[in-house]
């Protein structure tokens, strides 16, 4: 009993040491192979899934993000929508929040192959040299509120199109403006997404949108860390439903001395992270779960990721010292 | 001419015949001989200052010297320019009477005493001449000595230090503040900032903290393994040694307080009333109030102070290793984790406070104020009713830097601690 206990300590040890952002680039980097590739070895994890694995890379994809479906659902002629169809729409999205459950906004910080994109630029202008741009703190306030609109307007755009207010060629809207349509399927080397289409006025606009915010989000995400995640409906949709998640992040504000390390390292610029020593459940909107808050914590306890109340990763002092010592042990 | 009257010049007294290094001996003396079982790695530290206060051996430094009067002169950025960083805070009653000239009768004695010394011929420590004296703009007091620092002829530099510390505004103000600094150390050194030489330098500061840290945790041994008095100079003694001879000699420490933990030491009877020491900070020779509580029989094991905890306990995070970012980073250091008094709010301060009793199992908690250290002494009273509700016992101790009060302090420590004693009773 005894020896097993030690055992799962070491083991927890090994953990809280980890080298995390090694860990987590190659995490990622699987994550994004699966999903951008997994297609061409058959994989199919359905199309309920809590991030932007694109439904456009036809060929390559391992499953669909599910706002890719529940757009095309939500723009059902309304008789349709509002009688059968209407179970439809929820068994959907009862098995995406099943799959969300999981890994709460995990899928964000580890899985999503356009989040993941984004830290790639960042380490591309990192390896360049040039540093990381950031809001003002009243910018973030007003920025931060735009994916709650473009959650709204997900939803009641397509509404509109299925009662006949909008034309069909908006369908999916936000589809048509992320960025991860034309993006994902580049890596399988698809570019026809890069199309502007000049079929109709709405679809014009809607294309003509989107190729800018594409631009924009290569560009914003080589200057600003996350620069997309910050506006990403999804990212709103998983905020609304995070209450029952398995992943949680915990922050012990009796242990926190305010230091503002874990703010620092925040792709997000989330200030509560380290300023409110309240609440224990830490997870804000905003929040990609990318966990480097704990890994940059040197309050062993003040921070951790549970996992059905388990903690699997927490922030200590030894971890912190290893992870942030650069060069201490060549001192001497 | 037969009657000329042979002149004898007066010739002032060696250095270690003064009065001033009486007084460090004296206090040194204390520290060493009134108790039983120093740790033997301690003798580097004892020896380190006897050479220093005792008899007036030259401090060396690399570069530059660059001088400091509060801790929030970020350190890493003076090493990174190839100038070494010396904390001017001094802690003698000789230099405080000195220094009295120059302030208010009812001032803080660390001030004085750091005037004091600026202003003598032979300054102790010996560290020579600071090339420039970099003092941030944070108590009253200090803000007011920059000029007089300056009129005394050395090159003085305001580092403009916000004093509210929750606002995003007062974080941006001083990430600027820290960078305005870098441009006036390249100016002094004529050196580049680069992203190796910061680096380099804090690396230097992390492993310096990471080995006061692995001390610090030996101090939550109970019964204790290391006596406060130890800790106080131990920490001083990072004021003006050398940064990497200081590490190594704490992880030496650091290793002997492993073993003492391994055969089961006891540097203090099991008993023996576990205090925590806050307030204004106890720098040598003026260790006056926690030897006292030492040689009454308590221990002081751990404490909130810029002399010691504050002052090497929190560290650095850097997301992007490129000069700008650790830059920031440093400058997030120096303003956020500060539980300094001069802030507008305390609420770090008391929640720390609570924190450090609670980790490091103390009974009590010693709340030091230097008479005229308005800040401390106006934070008394929401410190007081913080431990109050927690159920905490304080001594509140106003006092400076003269001995003439040490018979009526070690009768209210003897019987502060006595009151412990009887709760630690009561309890069990």
């Amino acid at each position: 009993m005894k020896a097993s206990s030690s055992r799962l300590q070491a083991l927890r040890d090994a953990v809280n040491h980890v080298h995390f952002n090694r860990f987590r680039f190659w995490f990622q980097l699987a994550a994004f192979v699966l999903f951008v590739y997994g297609g061409y070895l058959a994989i199919d994890l359905g199309s309920r899934l809590p991030f932007f694995t694109c439904g456009y890379n036809q060929e390559g994809r391992a499953g669909v993000c599910y706002l890719l479906p529940l757009q095309h659902q939500l723009s059902l002629p309304w008789a349709r929508l509002f009688s059968y169809a209407g179970i439809a729409v929820l068994t959907g999205l009862l098995v995406f929040a099943l799959w969300f459950i999981v890994l709460n906004k995990g899928w964000c910080g580890f899985v999503c192959p356009l989040g993941t994109v984004q830290d790639w630029l960042t380490s591309l202008r990192r390896r360049l040299g040039i540093r990381y741009s950031t809001y003002s703190q009243g910018q973030f306030a007003q920025l931060t509120k735009i994916k709650y609109l473009l959650l709204a307007l997900m939803i009641l755009i397509p509404l509109g199109i299925g009662g006949g207010l909008f034309s069909h060629s908006m369908s999916p809207p936000f589809c048509l403006i992320c960025p991860a349509r034309m993006i994902l399927p580049m890596f399988t080397g698809d570019f026809s997404q890069f199309t502007i289409d000049f079929s109709s006025k709405a679809a014009l606009v809607m294309t003509a949108l989107g190729i800018s915010i594409t631009a924009l989000f290569l560009v914003g995400s080589f200057v600003k860390k996350r620069f997309f995640c910050f506006f990403c409906p999804m990212s709103a949709l998983h905020y609304l439903i995070s209450k029952p998640a398995l992943l949680k992040l915990k922050k012990d504000g009796s242990k926190c001395t305010r230091c503002g390390d874990c703010y620092n390292v925040c792709d997000m610029e989330i200030k509560e992270i380290a300023d409110d020593i309240k609440n224990t459940n830490i997870m804000t909107d905003d929040c990609t779960m990318c966990l480097k808050c704990v890994a940059s914590c040197p309050e062993t306890g003040a921070l951790k990721a549970t996992f059905a109340g388990i903690p699997i990763f927490e922030s200590t002092e030894a971890g912190f010292i290893k992870r942030m010592g650069k060069g201490i042990h060549h001192g001497k | 001419m037969e009657n000329d009257a042979k002149v004898i010049p007066i010739q002032s007294a060696p250095y270690h015949l003064s009065r001033q290094a009486g007084e460090a001996e004296n206090m040194l003396d204390h520290i060493v001989d009134d108790f039983p079982d120093n740790p033997q790695s301690m003798a580097y530290f004892y020896d380190l200052f006897r050479r220093v206060y005792c008899h007036g051996d030259e401090v060396k430094h690399e570069g530059m010297l660059v001088g400091t009067t509060c801790i929030q002169a970020p350190e890493e950025l003076i090493y990174a320019f190839g100038a070494t960083p010396m904390r001017l805070c001094n802690g003698s009653y000789h230099y405080d009477q000195k220094g009295a000239d120059f302030m208010p009768a009812k001032s803080c004695s660390l001030v004085k005493a750091t005037l004091g010394m600026l202003n003598s011929d032979n300054v102790i420590p010996r560290i020579g001449k600071p090339d420039l004296v970099v003092n941030p703009t944070t108590c009253d007091q200090k803000k007011k000595s920059s000029v007089m620092i300056e009129d005394m002829g050395y090159a003085v530099y305001d580092l403009e230090f916000p004093n509210v510390k929750e606002s995003e505004a007062s974080r941006v103000y001083w990430q600027r503040s820290v960078r305005q600094f870098t441009a006036r150390l390249r100016e002094l050194t004529g050196k580049k900032l680069t992203r190796k030489n910061l680096q380099a330098a804090m690396a230097k500061t992390s492993r310096a903290q990471a080995a006061f840290r692995k001390l610090h945790n030996f101090r939550r041994k109970s019964p204790s393994l290391i006596l406060g008095k130890d800790a106080f100079l131990v920490t001083n003694a990072y004021f003006f040694d050398d940064i990497e001879r200081w590490t190594d000699a704490v992880e030496k420490l650091n290793e002997e307080l492993a073993q003492r933990d391994q055969s089961g030491f006891k540097a203090v009877q099991s008993k023996a009333p576990r205090v925590l020491f806050t307030g204004s900070p106890p720098i040598f020779p003026n260790l006056k109030l926690p030897l006292l509580i030492e040689e009454a029989g308590g221990v002081v094991v751990t404490d909130e102070t810029c002399s010691a905890n504050r002052m090497l306990y929190d560290m650095t995070a850097v997301d992007e290793w490129m000069v700008n970012d650790m830059v920031d980073s440093l400058a997030d250091k120096y303003l956020k984790p500060c539980t300094c008094p001069i802030f507008t709010r305390n609420d770090d301060r008391r929640r720390r406070l609570l924190d450090l009793v609670k980790d490091f199992n103390a009974d009590g908690v010693v709340y030091q104020a230097f008479a005229g250290c308005q800040v401390y002494e106006m934070e008394y009273r929401s410190v007081a009713e913080e431990f109050n509700k927690a159920g905490i016992p304080m001594l509140y101790i106003e006092t400076d830097y003269s001995l003439d009060d040490k018979g009526q302090l070690s009768t209210r420590i003897e019987a502060f601690l006595e009151s412990l004693k009887n709760r630690k009773k009561h309890r069990a």
